[in-house]
């Protein structure tokens, strides 16, 4: 019973770290969306190099574990004069991992798109990556957006291995709370918890969003 | 650089690929496993099939590393002190458990109810409906984001080197700190594990098509 009562004491500082996790997750997203869109514009192109260079990033990063990546980035690079803190490095390490998985899905979303609305748009007098901004991706969202809120769930969940990094986040504050501690059960309990407490809503917000999306087709 | 330090840790390294093989496959087993039961006892309902959507939601809702975490060092002041080799493998199976359960549900309900209904029909019982019934056309459904589970369990095994338990991302990190040479070691073991998954992926990726053949496609 005491050793609860000091992790109610610890919550705050645990609290804290959860921020930091929710930084990581919300920067490493934009990256990848970015990454992930850029990447699915440019196969649009059918140049014969881009989608092969498209392909080789995709494939390699996909099938390397992103622990491995975020040590390439973050004691990797160091070696070569390039020293990030640990923040950035999970960010980066995690934003263009996830731009290789997020990639095939804005190319799926994009292809479910009916070819004649590009050619209308075009006819209409549109560039292609106008064309793309207003007519395609607009359209391509509602089969990208079950997969993209996924992809966030995961995210959240996956940022817990930049404590291996030493990003000040939720596992890497519950690691040195336990080191000091020894209360490993209740810290790493009270830490599973506040990870439900953060994607249970996001997956319940998902799962509805999809109910709504998926009413009035078929 | 020299190569020959590398020359030297090749059958070190290739010694520490093949406990990452063995770990994914003992957690793939131990999770196909569990989550068929797991399936099967949530579809049943009852205060049983609650405590599997229980069980599901919550181990998903939280990162493997953290259940990792709970086994290994969570489980010590509990009297109960695993290894790290079989705490990785429990963990990382129990993880794997909680979503392919899910797979298998989404499997099992993709096979129409009159398949059900006519083995019903002609007097079969129901443990004999679902084994040579329903998931023998499940398979199809199922089989694809298996073989997606067990390529990402094949680099989750990376995350058992923060338990300490002996696998390749260990013996790299070993490498990497001993000979200080991160980079050359990290990409080597990122090449190793390309090697492992890349053939893993294209293998899915043609299973996929093959099963997905004859039937209706989404899109052009």
């Amino acid at each position: 019973m005491k050793a609860w009562l000091t992790v109610w004491d610890l919550l705050p500082t645990l609290l804290l770290a959860a921020v930091t996790t929710i930084e990581i997750t919300a920067g490493a997203f934009i990256v990848a969306v970015l990454l992930g869109l850029l990447c699915a514009v440019l196969s649009t192109f059918r140049s014969r190099l881009i989608t092969f260079l498209i392909g080789v990033y995709v494939d390699v990063f996909r099938a390397v574990p992103v622990l491995t990546q975020l040590f390439i980035i973050y004691f990797g690079l160091t070696e070569i004069g390039i020293r990030l803190d640990p923040l950035p490095a999970a960010i980066v390490g995690f934003g263009i991992n996830g731009g290789a998985y997020l990639s095939e899905v804005f190319r799926a979303g994009i292809a479910s798109v009916h070819q004649g609305q590009m050619e209308a748009a075009q006819m209409l007098g549109m560039t292609r990556l106008k064309a793309m901004r207003i007519v395609i991706l607009p359209q391509a969202m509602r089969v990208v957006l079950p997969p993209l809120a996924n992809y966030a769930i995961g995210l959240l969940k996956d940022t817990a291995l930049a404590s291996a990094v030493a990003a000040p986040e939720l596992m890497f504050r519950a690691k040195n709370l336990v080191d000091k501690t020894f209360l490993s059960t209740q810290i790493y309990l009270a830490v599973a918890a506040i990870y439900l407490a953060m994607s249970l809503p996001l997956s319940r917000l998902t799962r509805w969003a999809e109910a709504r999306a998926g009413r009035g087709r078929r | 650089m020299s190569w020959q330090i590398f020359l030297d840790s090749m059958p070190e390294l290739l010694e520490a690929a093949l406990g990452t093989l063995k770990m994914t496959v003992l957690a793939f087993l131990l999770a196909a496993s569990f989550g068929l039961v797991l399936a099967l006892v949530r579809m049943g309902g009852g205060v049983f099939g609650r405590l599997a959507s229980l069980y599901v939601e919550v181990v998903r809702g939280m990162p493997a590393l953290t259940l990792l975490f709970l086994i290994y060092f969570g489980l010590v002041p509990l009297g109960i002190v695993l290894d790290s080799f079989p705490a990785a493998v429990v963990g990382l199976g129990l993880n794997g458990a909680a979503y392919l359960a899910e797979v298998y549900r989404s499997g099992i309900q993709a096979v129409d109810s009159g398949q059900r209904e006519a083995a019903q029909m002609i007097g079969l019982r129901r443990p004999q409906i679902m084994r040579y019934v329903i998931l023998p056309q499940a398979l199809p459904t199922v089989l694809p984001p298996m073989g997606n589970y067990l390529v990402s369990l094949l680099k989750d095994t990376s995350i058992a080197s923060l338990i300490s338990a002996p696998e390749l991302m260990l013996r790299a990190r070993d490498l990497a700190g001993t000979y200080y040479l991160p980079m050359e070691y990290y990409l080597l073991v990122g090449a190793m594990y390309f090697i492992m998954a890349w053939p893993m992926m294209r293998g899915v990726r043609i299973m996929e098509r093959h099963f997905s053949r004859g039937r209706l496609q989404g899109g052009t």
